[in-house]
């Protein structure tokens, strides 16, 4: 399913790769575990990785997948769809955390993207949401374009074959056509479809977004999803709102977690057992997010965890 | 030396008008610039008079304009001439559009002098009682309300139109530039055609406006009586009547070039260019006298003061205005707006506001605030919100007529309660999940019942109506912002310990 899982490793990458491997203890002061199993194509499917800071948990987490060199190559251009949707500050874990933004943004700089940039479609007005998040900065910082998608010139019709509710939408053009495509999720509590996850996080490279829950919301954001499949997610569960989601402000917990996959329905299937089901009082299970389990349904990824190989691993 | 005087005016001009447009086009996110952008605003004595008497107490942000009044004392009406963004453009228009030879013949424009001060009269005793006719003449305002409501979207149109025009000439950028959003406003068509209307007065004479109806021009006129700089004659005068006619304003008597009208020189010192060089300036005694003063017969200023009168109490009794009337409960003001009786009498519907509001949430009102309310702020939720930490419209007005307040402040004023239509939402009238509003409430006003379906909580709504704005439903939102009559200060709350 997954192009770049079928390639085969080529000379050029295995080379690549060794260099990280026997370079990486070298420039760095600890000698990570991971860093010797390196692998250039991957050798898990879901990466979760704890304890650290963020730009630690981003590098403990993406060796194991590969490293960012699997998914950007040089010149190429990189779309991170962040969540930048509300003018709240980053300790409210409403929004991105600011400095894995900033990591992301280094690393596929470093694996010699020619342009990244950073999109939204924001809720609240975009000025603000930009400003109060802090990510404006850490992704302008970084050397990424920070985008808004306030202005219909920036979005495409498309048609949604795959769809089964959401037959045509704009789209913002800049996700549809980039060379790669990254999900940049933080997962929250969310009143109407109890949680807010990677998949969930698609509905902002939409223009109309509130048309979405006027047909079927759980139905429309696995059909979103069918659009563009993300080359990498990437989910900051660094702080999570467990209450008042998706806006805030409300309870906060730190996990400090960072995950990374290729597979979104899998990302998602793993992170929804970070919040408790009110109904039940147990983490939530993949199933009794309906989102999920209708994107499953789409194909769209593997909802079965055991299916999956997953590997956790310590940043420090 | 003296050549160089008429440049410097026009130079004057266009750089005053440009610094007014740059302070317009300030006034935006993320308003940090250090003068205030409504710097004209507060140096217009006119508005600080009007203001200063409906609010009955001091308005702070209005004391630099009596300032201004004082330079007038000094040196005679140098605004109109020199500083007035107005006058600037009405001169651009004058020389572009009407020639000379086209403009209609000299005529003895007495009776037309006497009207302005008839229009003062008016307007000083009708805005006093009632009716805002004094803000929609007044220059600087009807400038502001003009540039802002009715050439600014136009400019945003063009621009984000023009653009990816230009952009597709350049090389291949991969990412699009972002447009700017398109501001739209109610009223903009009718206030074009009333600036239009202004600059098409122009053909009958030069600055038609400013010389018989312009309500601040008046109050300098007035104030100019008691000029210090006076224009002095020498008996050089060969009678070439060179000054006479090319006086912009009229201001020497044909008869009596020696003598200067002092209530209508604008001291632009053109009569400088004296072939004898008979012409000075100096300072002198101020005299309340002046040579061919306007007859102001005691019939015209009693008529003029009757009329105010009565159309302010046709006003007064007219359902809309008047108290056993209808009251608009869909009139939501900005947040920390005076109460609704004064803040029309303070309100110089200059538009700042409107500009600065960075949700495009507050309009103009034509008629729904009543005749007095004519172009006040009110907040349309469906084109805008209320966006939670911003203070900006407060900032920005003029005459505090929305008052300056702290962002916390802001977050705690009732400027109205949300009410659902029940048998329009889509959470009540089909099994959907929507909750739209409840996920965009910034101020968890909005719960879901165990059904999901949203319910308002009146005692936390601020009225904001991002509810209203963002609810999925065609046409009128299912979830209304009415007027709470009176803004009201909620109970500060710690917004951490509550559960969604």
């Amino acid at each position: 399913m997954d192009q770049s899982l079928g390639k085969k490793l080529t000379r050029r990458q295995f080379i690549k790769g060794a260099a990280a491997v026997t370079a990486a203890p070298l420039i760095m002061e600890t000698l990570p575990f991971y860093g010797t199993l390196a692998h250039a194509s991957g050798e898990a499917d879901l990466v979760i990785a704890k304890n650290g800071s963020p730009s630690q948990l981003l590098q403990a987490a993406m060796t194991p997948l590969g490293g960012m060199g699997r998914f950007v190559k040089k010149g190429q251009r990189v779309v991170i769809k962040a969540n930048i949707a509300w003018a709240r500050t980053p300790e409210q874990a409403c929004t991105n955390n600011p400095d894995l933004l900033f990591s992301l943004v280094k690393m596929c700089y470093e694996a010699g993207a020619k342009r990244v940039a950073v999109w939204d479609h924001t809720c609240d007005n975009y000025q603000f949401a930009f400003a109060r998040s802090g990510l404006k900065e850490a992704g302008q910082k970084a050397g990424a374009d920070v985008l808004s998608g306030h202005g219909r010139n920036v979005y495409k019709q498309v048609e949604i074959p795959r769809a089964k509710k959401l037959k045509t939408a704009e789209i913002l053009r800049d996700v549809l056509e980039t060379d790669v495509f990254i999900n940049f999720p933080i997962p929250k509590q969310h009143f109407a479809t109890e949680l807010t996850l990677g998949l969930k996080n698609l509905m902002g490279i939409a223009w109309d977004m509130e048309i979405m829950h006027k047909i079927d919301l759980h139905q429309c954001i696995a059909d979103i999803n069918t659009l563009r499949k993300p080359d990498l997610v990437v989910v900051d569960a660094i702080r999570i709102l467990t209450t008042n989601g998706p806006k805030g402000p409300g309870k906060t917990e730190d996990p400090n977690q960072v995950m990374v996959s290729t597979d979104i329905v899998s990302v998602d299937a793993y992170s929804v057992a970070l919040f408790k089901n009110p109904k039940t009082g147990k983490p939530f299970k993949p199933e009794e997010v309906r989102f999920v389990k209708l994107a499953s349904e789409l194909g769209l990824g593997e909802i079965d965890l055991a299916k999956i190989r997953v590997k956790k691993v310590s940043a420090t | 030396m003296i050549k160089t005087i008429p440049f410097l005016r026009r130079t004057a001009q266009v750089l005053s008008f440009l610094f007014l447009l740059y302070l317009v086009i300030k006034t935006a996110f993320p308003l940090e610039i250090k003068i205030p952008v409504d710097l004209y605003l507060r140096l217009d004595p006119f508005v600080a008079i009007i203001s200063t008497l409906a609010h009955k107490g001091i308005i702070e942000r209005m004391l630099p304009a009596f300032g201004v009044l004082l330079l007038v004392i000094i040196f005679g009406n140098f605004f109109c001439g020199w500083f007035c963004p107005m006058g600037a453009v009405i001169d651009f228009f004058d020389r572009l559009l009407f020639r000379e030879k086209k403009r209609a013949k000299a005529f003895d424009d007495q009776p037309l002098r006497r009207f302005r001060y008839g229009v003062f009269i008016f307007s000083i005793i009708a805005g006093l009682m009632a009716f805002q006719v004094m803000y929609l003449l007044d220059p600087i305002s009807l400038l502001t309300r003009t540039l802002i409501i009715s050439f600014y979207p136009p400019a945003i149109y063009i621009f984000n139109h023009l653009v990816p025009q230009v952009q597709s000439l350049l090389p291949k950028n991969p990412f699009s530039i972002l447009n700017i959003p398109l501001p739209v406003f109610k009223v903009n068509l009718f206030i074009f055609i009333f600036f239009m209307g202004i600059l098409a007065l122009g053909v009958i004479r030069k600055r038609f406006w400013c010389r018989y109806l312009c309500p601040l021009g008046t109050l300098f006129s007035i104030t100019s009586r008691l000029r210090i700089l006076k224009r002095s004659v020498t008996d050089d005068c060969t009678d070439c009547q060179k000054c006479v006619k090319e006086c912009p304003v009229g201001a020497i008597p044909e008869k009596a070039p020696q003598n200067c009208r002092q209530q209508d020189c604008v001291s632009c010192f053109k009569c400088l260019e004296c072939p004898p060089q008979a012409v000075s300036f100096n300072f002198g005694i101020p005299a309340w006298k002046t040579v061919d003063g306007v007859n102001l017969s005691r019939r015209y200023v009693l008529g003029s003061f009757a009329f105010g009168c009565v159309s302010a109490l046709m006003i007064k009794t007219n359902p809309l205005q008047s108290e056993s009337g209808l009251k608009n409960n869909r009139l939501v003001r900005p947040p920390g707006a005076l109460p609704e009786e004064e803040f029309v009498a303070v309100c110089t519907g200059c538009g700042e506001c409107l500009k600065v509001c960075p949700n495009n949430a507050l309009q103009s009102t034509f008629l729904e605030a009543g005749l007095a309310g004519l172009y006040t702020p009110r907040l349309v939720s469906r084109i805008g919100y209320c966006e939670e930490f911003c203070n900006f419209c407060g900032r920005v007005c003029p005459t505090e007529a929305i008052r300056p307040l702290s962002i916390e402040e802001k977050r705690l004023i009732q400027i109205g309660v949300a009410h659902i239509d029940k048998n329009r939402c889509i959470a009540y009238d089909t099994e959907k999940i929507c909750l739209v509003c409840n996920e965009q409430c910034s101020y968890h006003a909005i719960v879901g019942d165990e059904k999901k379906r949203p319910i308002v909580k009146e005692e936390k709504c601020t009225g904001c109506g991002i509810c209203e704005n963002k609810c999925p439903v065609d046409g009128e939102s299912a979830i209304i912002v009415y007027s709470s009559g009176v803004q009201k200060k909620l109970k500060p709350e710690n917004s951490n310990n509550k559960s969604g």
